[in-house]
């Protein structure tokens, strides 16, 4: 008698309700913002701590330059954001060499003559300390949104969609970036492209994410093109791989672990 | 007094030896001074573009000079603002300050992206109009001007860069630098093409060709890392490229508008200085000066140590060079005076062979063994103050040629050629020096042929054929 | 160093002043020897003599008799290896060099053989100059040296240079040169050898003259006979001893 009623409620009330909600347009609720950056987020970034391969390509000019293998140990930190080690493997010339990310230091260890360094944040300005930044980093952590609106916009695969436009603000201390637009796609909240800008509003770079894959439970952003805002014939191709989730331990993000670090 | 007669007229004697040895010593007295004159003209010059391009003084957080290098936006001096008041409205100060002006350093990179090309550089944002006041300073006199900075009047966003960035920057032809060859373009092995979809996208953020391009415009990108560490840039028109003088300087050096440059630095943030430049009116007010900021600056030095520093800590180059000039004088010196010595003692060693019998004359009609050594060492003595004072008469005469020939010539580290002169007028402690020198080495000289006569024996001195 | 009487004066003569006034010199057992590398040579081989004040004494011998290093040692420029030497009552043995200096500036005049005036001084300037080394006044040097010219006659040539005098006028102005201190004695080594005879004699003539005027003493060496002729003793020397001395109005002594 009641899975009778049940039933019947569930099979013609329940889609009625949802008619008239949908009807007044109330089930969609506007996108929060926040909300939108953090599923942005969570696309990029497998919410946990992790590890992948990156290959890096150098463009200038049309000609391709140079070409890099990394190892990213990335450690999702209390807070929410992340620290992340990155092993060099290619070329041979740069294998063992680690870079160190935490927090707003940077940290670079040469194995062949066990030195470590801290880059301060001129020399970070160039090579490839510069592409960190917009790769395993949690914008919703260091920024705040405001969504501006809805624009159709070329993607990586250089097909137009339409995308939320985030206006981002620096709100923790330190970040590299002064303000960062941001477009994420409607339909998936995928990220599809970041522009990031200096305190004079000037243009650094730009970031077109592409060829979402299957990773770690998502789609995930498996190449970024990365376009230099000052020089856009100087182009840097990154390419993911090898996702692993993994625990890491918090010895491996100081300094002094440096020279100790084995690869696993 | 006849001691000094008979030394006079025996020198007067054999005139064409005293002559001789005479104008040798003179000879080497105007070489001393002319020299010396060339070194005290240098540091004049040097002194002088010193005090031109930097002030007298300096205050700088205390940690500036020693680390600054590495990163100087990080020792900027707070209420700097504060302090130029209180240099202005200090009434000693007053009479002596000539200018006082904020200037900040940086390092960053300076590109020219239409052309790809990049290079780290040490810059320094200041005050243009006080900084061509500052260059107008010319208290010891000297012909060279220093060149006016084309920041003045310049906009807003000018720059001035030295000749080596304007080179790298591939900038020589719109700024009109001759002697700019352009680099052979290296033969590398050609990489793979860039995919075309990527080239694709990086043609979306290329900006269509603008109005800019149709001016001969030198633009550059200057990108630096801010006061909280964050990369900023900005755009500047370059104006001019000036010869810094040295080639490591020249190659890393950018000039821009002291205000323009705190924006770029600070932002919202307080700006800030990274040094006060102070000239005075003379150089030798600096002590005087010093002791009178040390008070005023204590007071702003509570939340961050300050120092002031004079020209000669802030360029050891300067003491360096004339040290090492120093070092040159004093080996002329003795270079010169050993062959003064050698002449004098010549000379009087051959008086006292001639003279044998006369000393022994002398002696046998009573005078004492130290009235014969006082008497030729006396001439020696003579020969020196002849010898000095007509060598400096043909410095001084010399200089005043030279200096009127209107010579030039480029010294290192300089991007003008300088007038050659020689500065040996007024120069009295010089001049009074060098004579006393030469004088006192005659006197040695001479010194041990009279103690040699003084010690002849008496007989044998009178039967000396 | 103050000096006597402050002009020439004629002192009393005659014998009673010999009588009165000691020896100007006394010596007594003086040897000499020169080392020539290692060979000695002695010259003066135990000598005592006296000379007598206000006298014209001349040493008289020949050549490598000992003559000049006799008169040396006298003259207090050369020092005996043996024996004692008092001149003016002073053993000058025992004085410093400085001392010797004094006392010979002071006591003994030189006249020699080359006139050895300085060329760059006048006359009057040659004349003037011991005094000078005695600090004299420049009144009492004004006062002086004229008269020394005058007595030597050389008055008129007061502003000539060495150069500029003869043989002879040069000897004059040695001669005034020598007395300019009023010495006690006046030691001339063959004084009359660069001159004429002519001139020579007219020297030996004022020398003479000098001797009785004012009781000086002269000791010389010669071997002009002229000069004999002219003397009140005369020491004969031979191989550095004394052969036999002859005093006027004394007689021989030996």
């Amino acid at each position: 008698m009641f899975d009778f009623g049940r039933q019947v409620i569930m099979k013609t009330i329940f889609p009625m309700l949802f008619a008239l909600l949908l009807g007044c347009g109330v089930v969609q609720a506007a996108p929060n913002a926040d909300e939108i950056l953090a599923a942005s987020d969570a696309i990029r970034n497998p919410g946990r701590s992790f590890s992948f391969t990156s290959t890096l390509t150098e463009f200038q000019n049309g000609k391709q330059v140079d070409t890099n293998t990394l190892s990213s140990y990335s450690r999702l930190e209390k807070g929410g954001q992340y620290s992340s080690l990155i092993r060099f493997v290619l070329p041979a010339r740069d294998t063992g060499k680690l870079m160190l990310k935490n927090g707003n230091d940077m940290w670079f260890y040469d194995p062949t003559n066990k030195a470590s360094v801290r880059l301060s944040p001129q020399q970070r300005l160039l090579g490839q300390a510069s592409n960190g930044d917009v790769a395993s980093v949690n914008f919703g952590k260091d920024y705040k949104p405001t969504l501006v609106g809805e624009e159709q916009v070329v993607n990586g695969e250089r097909q137009m969609r339409k995308a939320y436009k985030l206006a981002l603000v620096a709100v923790a201390p330190e970040v590299t970036y002064s303000t960062i637009e941001m477009w994420v796609d409607i339909e998936n909240n995928r990220p599809i492209k970041g522009r990031f800008f200096a305190e004079s509003s000037r243009l650094l770079k730009t970031v077109y994410y592409r060829k979402f894959q299957r990773q770690l439970d998502a789609e995930r952003p498996t190449e970024s093109v990365i376009i230099d805002g000052l020089n856009p014939q100087s182009v840097t191709l990154m390419r993911f791989s090898d996702y692993v989730a993994r625990d890491i331990p918090e010895t491996w993000m100081q300094r002094d672990y440096l020279p100790r670090f084995q690869p696993e | 007094m006849m001691t000094f007669n008979l030394a006079l007229r025996n020198l007067l004697r054999n005139r064409r030896r005293s002559l001789a040895t005479l104008l040798g010593m003179a000879i080497g007295s105007t070489a001393i001074l002319l020299f010396g004159g060339f070194k005290t003209n240098i540091s004049y010059e040097m002194h002088t573009t010193l005090v031109r391009d930097g002030g007298h003084l300096q205050i700088q957080h205390r940690d500036f000079y020693l680390y600054g290098s590495g990163n100087p936006t990080a020792y900027g001096i707070a209420d700097y603002t504060k302090i130029l008041e209180a240099i202005k409205n200090d009434e000693v100060l007053q009479k002596m300050v000539v200018m006082a002006t904020p200037a900040l350093q940086f390092g960053g990179i300076a590109g020219n992206y239409a052309a790809s090309v990049s290079r780290t550089v040490i810059g320094n944002g200041f005050v243009a109009e006080d900084v061509n006041r500052m260059r107008m300073w010319n208290d010891f006199g000297v012909p060279s001007k220093a060149p006016l900075s084309a920041l003045e009047g310049a906009s807003e966003d000018a720059a001035v860069v030295g000749t080596g960035v304007a080179r790298v920057l591939q900038l020589c032809d719109a700024l009109k630098i001759a002697r700019c060859p352009k680099p052979e373009k290296e033969q590398k092995a050609e990489g793979a093409a860039i995919p075309d979809d990527i080239a694709q996208l990086s043609l979306l953020e290329t900006p269509s060709v603008s109005a800019s391009d149709g001016k001969a415009g030198a633009r550059i990108e200057v990108l630096v890392v801010n006061s909280k560490g964050a990369p900023n840039v900005t755009s500047l028109e370059v104006v001019r490229a000036e010869d810094r003088g040295i080639k490591e300087l020249d190659e890393v050096s950018l000039m821009m508008h002291f205000a323009k440059l705190q924006q770029l630095v600070y932002g919202k943030s307080p700006p800030k200085a990274t040094s006060i430049m102070i000239q005075l009116q003379h150089s030798d007010q600096i002590a005087e000066a010093r002791a009178r900021l040390v008070p005023i600056l204590s007071s702003f030095s509570k939340t961050q140590p300050l120092a002031v520093l004079d020209f000669r800590e802030l360029s050891p180059f300067f003491v360096q060079t004339m040290s090492m000039f120093d070092t040159i004088f004093g080996f002329v010196f003795l270079l010169i005076g050993s062959i003064v010595l050698f002449t004098v003692s010549n000379t009087m060693n051959t008086t006292v062979v001639e003279r044998t019998v006369e000393i022994g004359t002398l002696r046998a009609i009573g005078l004492r063994r130290g009235g014969i050594l006082r008497l030729f060492v006396l001439e020696g003595a003579l020969l020196g103050l002849f010898g000095a004072v007509l060598g400096a008469t043909m410095a001084l005469s010399l200089a005043t040629l030279i200096n009127h020939l209107g010579i030039h010539w480029l010294p290192p580290a300089s991007a003008v050629e300088m007038p050659f002169t020689v500065a040996i007028w007024g120069e009295t402690s010089m001049i009074t020096g060098t004579t006393i020198g030469l004088i006192l080495i005659a006197i040695i000289s001479a010194w041990w042929p009279a103690y040699r006569a003084a010690r002849l024996d008496v007989v044998e001195a009178l039967r000396h054929v | 160093m103050a000096d006597q009487e402050d002009d020439l004066e004629p002192a009393p003569t005659g014998e009673q002043a010999a009588v009165k006034q000691g020896p100007v010199a006394v010596l007594t057992q003086v040897e000499k020897t020169y080392q020539l590398d290692s060979v000695s040579v002695p010259v003066i081989k135990g000598v005592s003599i006296l000379v007598r004040h206000a006298c014209f004494t001349v040493l008289l011998g020949p050549s490598g008799s000992g003559k000049t290093t006799l008169l040396n040692m006298i003259g207090c420029i050369d020092k005996p290896d043996k024996g004692e030497i008092i001149v003016a009552d002073t053993k000058v043995g025992e004085l410093s060099d400085d001392e010797l200096s004094d006392f010979r500036a002071k006591n003994i005049g030189f006249i020699f053989q080359n006139f050895n005036l300085l060329p760059v001084l006048s006359a009057y300037e040659n004349i003037e100059y011991p005094l000078l080394l005695a600090g004299a006044s420049a009144k009492k040097r004004g006062n002086r040296v004229p008269r020394l010219l005058e007595a030597v006659g050389l008055s008129d040539r007061a502003k000539n240079l060495p150069g500029q005098l003869s043989g002879g006028q040069r000897q004059r102005v040695a001669i005034a040169r020598a007395l300019a201190r009023k010495p006690k004695l006046v030691i001339a080594d063959e004084p009359t050898a660069n001159l004429d005879s002519q001139t020579g004699a007219a020297i030996l003539s004022l020398m003479r003259r000098l001797v009785e005027r004012y009781e000086i003493s002269f000791l010389f060496s010669s071997h002009d006979p002229e000069v004999v002729k002219a003397a009140d003793d005369t020491i004969y020397l031979k191989d550095g001893v004394i052969q036999k001395i002859q005093r006027k109005g004394v007689g021989e002594a030996s």
